[in-house]
């Protein structure tokens, strides 16, 4: 069931060419915006690949939800329909890093660590995906739903990383990743980082996986007795 | 054409053919009804009144010819509701119902609009709780709600796979299954087309393949054939009834009377008027 769902979902995904497009197009746009400031234009594609994984996420889990509780009525489980579906947006997201892992090796010749960009850019596809279907559960419409992700990156982008409530954020540790990758001194970031990046990797996760589960769980109905 | 002006004809078509006016009344009702319930013309969903009366009139008579009720043994029960209600807050949406469905027997359920039919069919599907009362139903069923039933980005075989995994079907057998089920209603799916390309009516008849995929013991219809032509009213009808001489529960939903005198229990919804 589960590699199923994970076959359908890429499918559909396929099927949206345009929007596809999109989702490879939005990091672009925020790398080459920074991009006379290298650090910044690494930071601002990570975030960039994290907002477009997270929004397909929320598209993808909105749009299958009327289909999912189909399917888990008549037999499907909650867990396989959830995770079928986390595993092909998190092999989208591969796909997307790893053509922006390229974009940066042929655009940027300074970077000390590029074992950081890619741990970097995985890690951020990682939490993408799930963080998506943790807002879809909670938000459930599309519109409303983009417009609470959009709050988030903008924040994401705006806010001081040095602040304490900045930690709260979903993907602060792609700051503390990038500067670990670009600058050569920053060694002491990468801990804070991949600690900051587990903790919302195991959040997300378990919240979407769990309220995916009750949501879609179907009532226990006792079988008709013999007695009647 | 105007909705009553059409319904006019279509009345009249129905008289000169022999159905009793009443009865021509209360299908032309349904029929503009469910137009307006899909949000078109019953001129667009039907086609002209009096070619469709021909057509309706010919089903008329021989629903009588198949009202004779088969000699058929009932099974065992696959759906017992007691005293089944359902509220949203101070809102009522089912009123207390009770209902015992055994397989090879069909019950048909009837109401108003806001009556609490796809209500009582989510209860039954397993979707929602109910507020009191007690649901039983057998474990092996098949649902085709009436809308979102179906993913448009898919094809009919990629569905039949999909459907055939939840239920722990090989690939194989769920599409065989679900490409000769699709032709006992009169459609051969194409391989490359993806459902949201097809017309209403195809729709919903994978919909309602998708549903019986399985032979389930108890199938679950939210007013299936909306969108359906003629042909494909009539193909579904007798598909309930061939479900129901293999042996299993159909509960369907529907607000097409003249199909209540083959159904063996009519269950019918007081309209909710509030708290």
């Amino acid at each position: 069931m589960l590699l199923t769902v994970t076959a359908t979902t890429l499918r559909e995904v396929v099927r949206r060419p345009t929007a596809l497009l999109l989702v490879f197009a939005l990091p672009l746009v925020f790398y080459l915006v920074r991009l006379d400031v290298p650090w910044q234009a690494i930071r601002f594609l990570a975030i960039g690949v994290g907002w477009a994984i997270a929004t397909l996420s929320l598209f993808s889990h909105v749009s299958s939800r009327h289909l999912d509780q189909r399917l888990a009525v008549v037999g499907a489980s909650p867990s396989a329909l959830f995770l079928g579906r986390q595993l092909a947006l998190l092999g989208i997201g591969a796909v997307v890093a790893a053509c922006y892992l390229g974009v940066v090796l042929l655009t940027q010749d300074e970077i000390p660590r590029m074992g950081g960009i890619v741990l970097l850019l995985v890690t951020t596809v990682l939490i993408s995906a799930p963080l998506g279907a943790l807002v879809s559960l909670i938000i459930g419409r599309e519109l409303e739903g983009a417009l609470a992700l959009l709050s988030v990156m903008a924040l994401q982008l705006l806010v001081d990383p040095e602040e304490r409530a900045a930690g709260l954020l979903p993907l602060w540790s792609t700051r503390e990743l990038s500067a670990y990758a670009i600058e050569d001194h920053a060694t002491a970031s990468l801990a804070p980082g991949l600690a900051h990046f587990a903790a919302t990797l195991a959040l997300c996760t378990a919240i979407g996986w769990a309220a995916s589960v009750i949501r879609l769980t179907p009532v226990r109905l006792a079988t008709p007795g013999e007695r009647h | 054409m105007a909705a009553g002006e059409w319904q006019g004809r279509f009345t009249d078509g129905l008289v000169d053919r022999g159905v009793h006016p009443a009865e021509a009344d209360e299908l032309a009702r349904d029929a503009v009804l469910e137009a307006e319930g899909a949000g078109l013309d019953p001129a667009s969903l039907y086609g002209p009144a009096v070619a469709y009366a021909v057509a309706m009139a010919r089903t008329v008579r021989d629903a009588r010819v198949n009202a004779a009720p088969l000699a058929r043994e009932r099974g065992e029960v696959v759906l017992r509701l007691h005293e089944v209600t359902k509220r949203y807050r101070r809102r009522q949406a089912l009123p207390p119902t009770s209902l015992t469905l055994r397989a090879g027997e069909v019950a048909a359920v009837v109401g108003a609009n806001g009556s609490g039919k796809s209500t009582l069919l989510n209860l039954c599907a397993g979707l929602v709780r109910a507020s009191s009362g007690t649901v039983e139903r057998t474990p092996r069923i098949g649902y085709a709600p009436q809308q979102d039933g179906v993913a448009p980005l898919l094809t009919a075989t990629e569905h039949f796979r999909l459907f055939g995994a939840a239920y722990g079907m090989a690939p194989r057998r769920a599409v065989a299954t679900g490409r000769h089920l699709a032709s006992q209603l009169g459609w051969t799916p194409r391989r490359d087309g993806i459902a949201g390309h097809l017309s209403g009516g195809t729709q919903q008849k994978l919909n309602v393949v998708l549903s019986e995929l399985d032979r389930p013991d108890l199938i679950l219809l939210d007013e299936p054939y909306q969108g359906f032509d003629h042909g494909s009213y009539v193909d579904f009808w007798d598909q309930v009834f061939t479900w129901r001489d293999a042996g299993a529960g159909v509960l369907v939903v529907t607000h097409l009377l003249h199909e209540l005198d083959r159904v063996d229990h009519v269950l019918e919804l007081a309209a909710v008027t509030g708290a």
